[in-house]
Formats: structure tokens, C-alpha cells, sequence
């Protein structure tokens, strides 16, 4: 945030100045710094009494806040120039504490286009997005993109897709191997067989043509 | 279609005034011709084309939109 604004203000006490700063800058205490510039009180030589003075500064944002902020207008200016009416809202976090990723839900109608074909386009939006976000904010922060719930739909059918191949390779004792996938998707593949007691799971090929490959335990890779 | 691509571009480099967009219009496609510093030829490009490749995707959505097709070329 590049405005950072402050004002002073004073009071019969440190407390009142202080009320009096939150008030004018529309804030809660824990948004605000407050610098004490004069504790008031009597005078010297005990002429009269001075007043308490502050200053309030707004404390800039959350540095995760701020990131959001910036990924939000800079996907929103994306959809726009796409041509696309959509809403972005910023999901809350999974956990309460701890590291969580960036996440940006799309929604709106008909926003099939923003998918693509098994994700490509939703993949481009999300990797621009974070490119121009820590570009500008010199970071690199974790932001993920998702519209419609798609990623969480998609994470599930690759679920059960997984077991289902894993049945089959059980059953025909031989490997099987799945279409192309990007690598989180692979990745999903993965960590849903990762225990599996009967199969184990690897990705064979290189760039656009890598795939999983299940195989019932026992047999190798080739 | 034009405004994305200035957007897009000139978030990603780190001189933004020296890029330059033509845009060469047809009746059923659109070619953007997109100049950048030299030094930020690799910015916009990216590894294997990856950065290049995503923008190309995103600009297909918008001139879909206007039923066209677009073409990005980085010269």
C-alpha cells in the first residue's frame, strides 16, 4: 500500500488523544501505531496543564494481506482484459494458523472458457497471475487460482480414477498406464496410491507426454 | 485483446516504457506484435516459452470472445 495515513490528536490523557486518533482515522487500536508526543500533565512551574499528544499512524497490511490484495486487483484486471465477467473472492484459509496458499475462487456464469482443456487455461491464468504478483511485490508468494470449485472436482475424480486403475492392475496382474497429466495431477495420482498395499505408482515419459504408470507390487518398472 | 497484452507485458518486464504493441488486424485473425527491451526478451519469453505460451492462452480466451483468432508474436 503506498498510503500510509497519520494524524495527531490530543486529549486530557494519553487514553483520550488516543480515542480521539482511532476515531478520526476510522481504525481499531490494533490497526493503528500510536507515538506519544507529549504525556501532558502540569506544566513546569505548575502553570496550567498541557495536553496529551499523539500521533496515529495506520499500520500497513498484513504482508499475506497485502500479497492478496495485489493478487486479486491484478486477476481482476486479467478477466477484464479477457473480456470475462466474472467476481474473484479470496478464499479463507484451510488452517487458522500456519502457511496457506493464496487462494482466488472465480465465479460468475458460463466460465467453462476459463478451464480450458483439462485445465490449460486456468493454469495459464493462475501462473501469470502469480507472475505479475511477485514480480511486483518483489516475492514469491504461493497463489492459487480456481474457478468454480473446478480444482477441488477435478482433485476428486483423479482420486477415483486412481483407484479404479489400481483395481484394474490388481485384477489383469499387469501395469496400467494413465493418459498424460501436468504434475499436480500426477502428483494427486500419486499421494492417492501412496499407500495403496497392492500397487505402486511411477511417471514415465518426458514434457506434455509424462503419465503414471500403476503397477500391481511385484512386477518393475521397464 | 490489445490492452491485455500491454498489461500482461509490461507487468513482467522491468522496462515497461520501452514496450511497444502493434496490432495488425485481419478479418479473421488478429496478429500482436510485442517489443520489448532486450534485457527483458527472457522475461517475457520465459523458460521453454513457458511465460509466452501462457499469455497466447489468455489472449485466446479474450479474442474468442470477439471471434477471432490471435496470434502473439515477440519480435
Amino acid at each position: 500500500m503506498e498510503e500510509r495515513r497519520s494524524v495527531e490528536a490530543s486529549g486530557n490523557s494519553i487514553e483520550e488523544a488516543t480515542e480521539k486518533a482511532l476515531a478520526e482515522l476510522g481504525a481499531s487500536r490494533e490497526e493503528v501505531e500510536i507515538q506519544i508526543l507529549s504525556q501532558g500533565g502540569r506544566r513546569f512551574l505548575g502553570l496550567g496543564t498541557q495536553e496529551a499528544r499523539v500521533r496515529g499512524t495506520l499500520r500497513p497490511p498484513e504482508p499475506q494481506e497485502e500479497v492478496a490484495l495485489v493478487a486479486k486487483e491484478v486477476l481482476e484486471r486479467l478477466l477484464a482484459g479477457m473480456d470475462i465477467e466474472a467476481r474473484v473472492s479470496l478464499r479463507p484459509p484451510d488452517l487458522p494458523e500456519g502457511p496457506n496458499p493464496i487462494v482466488l475462487d472465480i465465479t460468475g456464469q458460463n466460465l467453462g472458457i476459463l478451464i480450458g482443456r483439462r485445465g490449460e487455461t486456468l493454469r495459464a491464468l493462475q501462473f501469470i497471475t502469480r507472475l505479475i504478483v511477485n514480480r511486483r511485490l518483489h516475492q514469491w508468494a504461493e497463489i492459487v487460482v480456481d474457478v468454480e470449485g473446478y480444482k477441488k472436482r477435478r482433485e476428486r475424480s483423479l482420486t477415483q480414477l486412481a483407484r479404479r486403475m489400481a483395481d484394474r492392475a490388481i485384477l489383469l496382474g499387469q501395469a496400467v498406464s494413465l493418459e498424460p497429466m501436468p504434475p499436480h495431477e500426477r502428483r494427486i495420482i500419486h499421494l492417492a496410491l501412496r499407500d495403496h498395499e497392492k500397487v505402486t505408482t511411477e511417471s514415465v515419459g518426458e514434457g506434455d507426454l509424462r503419465k503414471v504408470v500403476i503397477f500391481p507390487r511385484g512386477h518393475t518398472a521397464p | 485483446m490489445k490492452e491485455l497484452v500491454e498489461y500482461m507485458v509490461k507487468s513482467l518486464v522491468e522496462n515497461p516504457d520501452q514496450v511497444e504493441v502493434r496490432e495488425i488486424d485481419g478479418t479473421r485473425s488478429v496478429i500482436f506484435e510485442v517489443r520489448v527491451a532486450q534485457e527483458d526478451m527472457g522475461r517475457v519469453i520465459g523458460k521453454g516459452g513457458r511465460v509466452a505460451n501462457a499469455m497466447r492462452t489468455l489472449l485466446r480466451v479474450a479474442a474468442i470472445r470477439q471471434g477471432k483468432r490471435a496470434i502473439l508474436e515477440i519480435v
